[in-house]
């Protein structure tokens, strides 16, 4: 029962199956899509740049829509509101799940029986309808979306936290430490931390892609942020121009969002699958 | 031993409850969605000779299709009057006698008298008569209906003094004025059985099957709200024209055109440009061009923000707008730019010399310098979809003269709540109307009333409202066009809001199928009209 210890990222790059290292690499191209957008781009995001839904071509790399926005653009910086999105949550509900699971683990008694209840009900709780419910409740900002992903989504990782961390407490250098008067803080921070947090990691890029998928979902809804421009708002828009199909465009305004969107999202699933086998050989296994 | 029986026991209690619950899932599943009418209670579909009629239309849900309770928008408005009948109808040229078979109106133009048709029968086998008239008139001045056109001029107790049933067939209105609209409002205002509605005291919340019982050529049969689905059937013992149509359905598409051309429905109202070659120069479909009667229009409210007081910003956001932009973009070319005199081209009283306000950029900036006011910034309500588009087509073009717009989206019936009440700042909001009486400009700029539809909450320009007074009085018909004229003058000078375009659109049938379809003189769809489904 040893879980391994954070590795150096040359041992994990050697240790990735070439799909992982395909999703890692086209992973880290978006993320510098995104970060570098404008750069990347010679037409602006937000305003019109050239004739109304023309094809992808020179003057516009994917073509444009129909108000004449150039969609490489539109694609470029929707990376960031994807990315951020995904990114954000992942950060928030991967901590803050992990956090609720450790305490909760650590402590043991009611607290953990307490916590473990509202794990339920988090869990059994169908998110998109709630999610639905509250984006147009709260209004659409990415904040909010983000919001409302992270209180649906930390119940996983403060789950697997808490199984984790109990058997951990078990150990005999945990409880050596312990004995020799080693703070709650202490044992969390030097022990118990560097073992949970390739798990965590894991749980995380499973969060990010869920997280992505369902701000697609929303935006694609009509809930999403409507100034927002990413993905699912472009894929929005495009689907409600009367007709899309019957007329050439949706070969690029429909298809190319679709593209990215399904490309993070892969890579995120590639990247999850390598990690976990090398977090833990035991998960990948069972799954 | 014990539990066990107990769970036997509770397994056939459960099975006995299922058994008890089929046929109320079965009644659930087909029944109409109204909540106080029970599907049984409707009157019983009747046995469709095979080679009967269906024509089916795209569906959506439009309330309960009774005076009081349909959504105050046209595909609302037209279930509502398949069902019941007034005094006059709305065909492809003008008003057409209906329930009245002819009208004398008295030398000071004060008094009207109605001749009501005779062996008029409500849909449960009742006479129709002049008792019926004044007691939906007296009703509706104590409950108003839905959708009150004309500005409720017949709920008004000034202007109506008297109504009265003069015979068992003869209604008689004795009114303050003369009025030019008084003939179109009583005659488009729903005649609705007194024997029904006398017991009814909360008509908005009466929902069951005795309140969709009208005179009209249609019985409604079904209606699911869920489900967005009417049924309606043709009334045998109609007084007019025959129904060349036997059954109008109402179903749930997801899109339109694939419908249609999967034969699921056959009429699509709303063609895109872009779609056109699908069905043109093919004999099987017959096209035709929308008038441009149904508009989007950005409304200001000059209460919430006192800078709107000030014309010149008016007129800079009317230079600063790129309509003809909005028309290739967003209607892709299938829209008529609007006006800023308010009424449409197409309409019978367009004053074509107003000033156009040209796309200028220079001059709005030139007009906006005179503001003094650095940082405009506003907020647009918007509803979805397409709308959200023209928000960010605003956005854009409005940022070239340096005003910045932040657009909000709501679902369109928010929206139009919203508006109602007065919660916004700059709204965009669409709707038909625009091509009937010229006195909805009274009404949108001069009038009292404040719905969605009408009023401009805190715009006060006493020469409109002199002019709007005039027109309405005004029965010589020239005098009052010129009026009308006059007033379309003053309102682009003043520009209260700015008409962005009226679509116009396409709509496509199958003649070997039905090719009964007109327009009335004044309105953009082909479903909507009643006549459209009769013998002519």
């Amino acid at each position: 029962m040893s879980l391994p210890r954070l590795k150096s990222v040359k041992k994990i790059w050697q240790e990735m199956t070439n799909f992982g290292r395909i999703g890692l690499l086209i992973l880290l191209l978006l993320i510098f899509m995104a970060l570098a957008a404008s750069h990347l781009t010679w037409h602006p995001h937000n305003v019109s740049s050239g004739p109304p839904l023309a094809p992808p071509g020179k003057a516009h790399l994917l073509g444009t829509d129909e108000l004449g926005v150039d969609l490489w653009a539109q694609i470029c910086y929707g990376a960031r509101v994807s990315l951020i999105v995904g990114l954000g949550t992942a950060l928030m509900a991967g901590a803050g799940g992990g956090i609720v699971g450790t305490f909760a683990a650590y402590r043991g008694g009611v607290i953990d029986r307490l916590l473990m209840r509202l794990i339920d009900i988090m869990l059994v709780m169908p998110s998109l309808p709630v999610m639905i419910v509250l984006a147009a409740f709260m209004g659409s900002n990415i904040r909010n979306i983000i919001l409302v992903l992270v209180l649906f989504s930390w119940s996983h990782p403060a789950r697997i936290m808490r199984a984790q961390v109990l058997s951990l407490k078990e150990q005999g250098y945990i409880k050596m430490a312990r004995v020799y008067g080693g703070s709650d803080l202490y044992i969390i921070f030097r022990h118990l931390l560097p073992e949970l947090f390739p798990i965590v990691a894991v749980s995380m890029i499973r969060l990010a892609s869920m997280a992505i998928v369902a701000e697609s979902s929303l935006a694609f809804l009509g809930l999403g942020d409507p100034t927002s421009r990413s993905w699912g708002l472009i894929i929005n828009h495009a689907l409600n121009f009367s007709g899309i199909y019957f007329t050439p465009f949706w070969q690029w305004w429909l298809f190319y969002p679709w593209l990215f969107l399904t490309l993070l999202v892969i890579s995120l699933a590639f990247l999850g699958r390598d990690l976990e086998r090398i977090a833990d050989p035991r998960m990948a296994k069972g799954l | 031993m014990i539990s066990r029986s107990y769970f036997k026991q509770k397994g056939l209690l459960s099975l006995l409850l299922i058994l008890l619950m089929l046929p109320l899932i079965a009644i659930g599943g087909c029944g109409g969605g109204a909540p106080a009418s029970g599907p049984d209670a409707l009157p019983a579909a009747k046995e469709i000779p095979r080679e009967a009629l269906t024509i089916s239309l795209e569906g959506g849900d439009w309330g309960y299709p009774s005076p009081f309770t349909h959504y105050p928008r046209g595909p609302g408005i037209f279930k509502m009057q398949l069902i019941f009948d007034s005094l006059l109808e709305r065909a492809e040229d003008g008003y057409i006698p209906w329930l009245a078979e002819s009208w004398e109106v008295s030398e000071d133009g004060k008094t009207y008298l109605f001749n009501l048709r005779q062996g008029v029968k409500w849909h449960d086998g009742k006479d129709l008569t002049a008792d019926d008239v004044v007691f939906s008139v007296n009703y509706y001045r104590e409950h108003p209906p839905v959708s009150i056109f004309f500005g409720g001029i017949l709920l008004d107790e000034k202007h109506v003094l008297e109504v009265s049933a003069v015979s068992r067939y003869q209604v008689r209105f004795v009114t303050a004025a003369p009025n030019a609209t008084f003939l179109p409002a009583v005659g488009s205002a729903r005649i609705i059985p007194r024997h029904i509605w006398e017991r009814v005291d909360n008509p908005r919340e009466f929902l069951a099957p005795e309140a969709v019982i009208g005179s009209g050529p249609y019985r409604l049969i079904d209606y699911s709200k869920e489900h967005g689905k009417y049924r309606f059937e043709d009334f045998d013992a109609f007084w007019g024209p025959r129904q060349r149509v036997d059954v109008i359905e109402f179903v749930p598409v997801s899109d339109p055109v694939l419908a249609f051309e999967k034969g699921e429905i056959d009429l699509i109202e709303d063609l895109s440009p872009d779609l056109l070659h699908r069905f043109q120069n093919n004999p099987e479909f017959s096209i035709r061009e929308n008038p441009g009667f149904w508009g989007f229009r950005l409304r200001f409210n000059f209460e919430r923000n006192k800078l709107f007081q000030n014309k010149a910003l008016r007129q800079a956001m009317a230079y600063a707008i790129n309509r003809q932009e909005l028309v290739e973009k967003i209607a892709r070319g299938a829209a008529i730019q609007g006006n800023p005199g308010i009424l449409p081209p197409q309409h019978v009283w367009y004053n074509p010399a107003v000033p156009k306000y040209e796309h200028n950029i220079e001059r709005a900036k030139d007009l906006l310098e005179q503001l003094k006011q650095a940082n405009l910034s506003f907020t647009l309500l918007v509803g979805q979809d397409r709308e959200v588009r023209i928000g960010e087509l605003l956005k854009e073009q409005l940022a070239e003269t340096g005003i910045q717009l932040n657009v909000e989206s709501v679902d369109m019936k928010s929206r139009d709540a919203r508006i109602r009440e007065g919660q916004y700042e700059l709204a965009l909001v669409g709707h038909g109307g625009w091509g009937g009486d010229a006195d909805y400009l009274r009404t949108r700029f001069a009038g009292e009333k404040r719905d969605w539809f009408s009023g401009t909450p805190g715009y006060n320009n006493p020469l409109v409202n002199e002019l709007g007074r005039r027109q309405f009085a005004e029965v010589v018909e020239n005098k009052r066009r010129e009026l009308i004229f006059e007033l379309q003058q003053e309102l682009a000078q003043d520009v209260p809001e700015i008409p962005l375009y009226y679509t116009t659109g396409y709509s496509v049938y199958r003649p070997g199928k039905y090719d009964g379809w007109i327009y009335m003189f004044d309105h953009h769809f082909l479903s909507h009209s009643k006549l459209s489904f009769l013998e002519r």
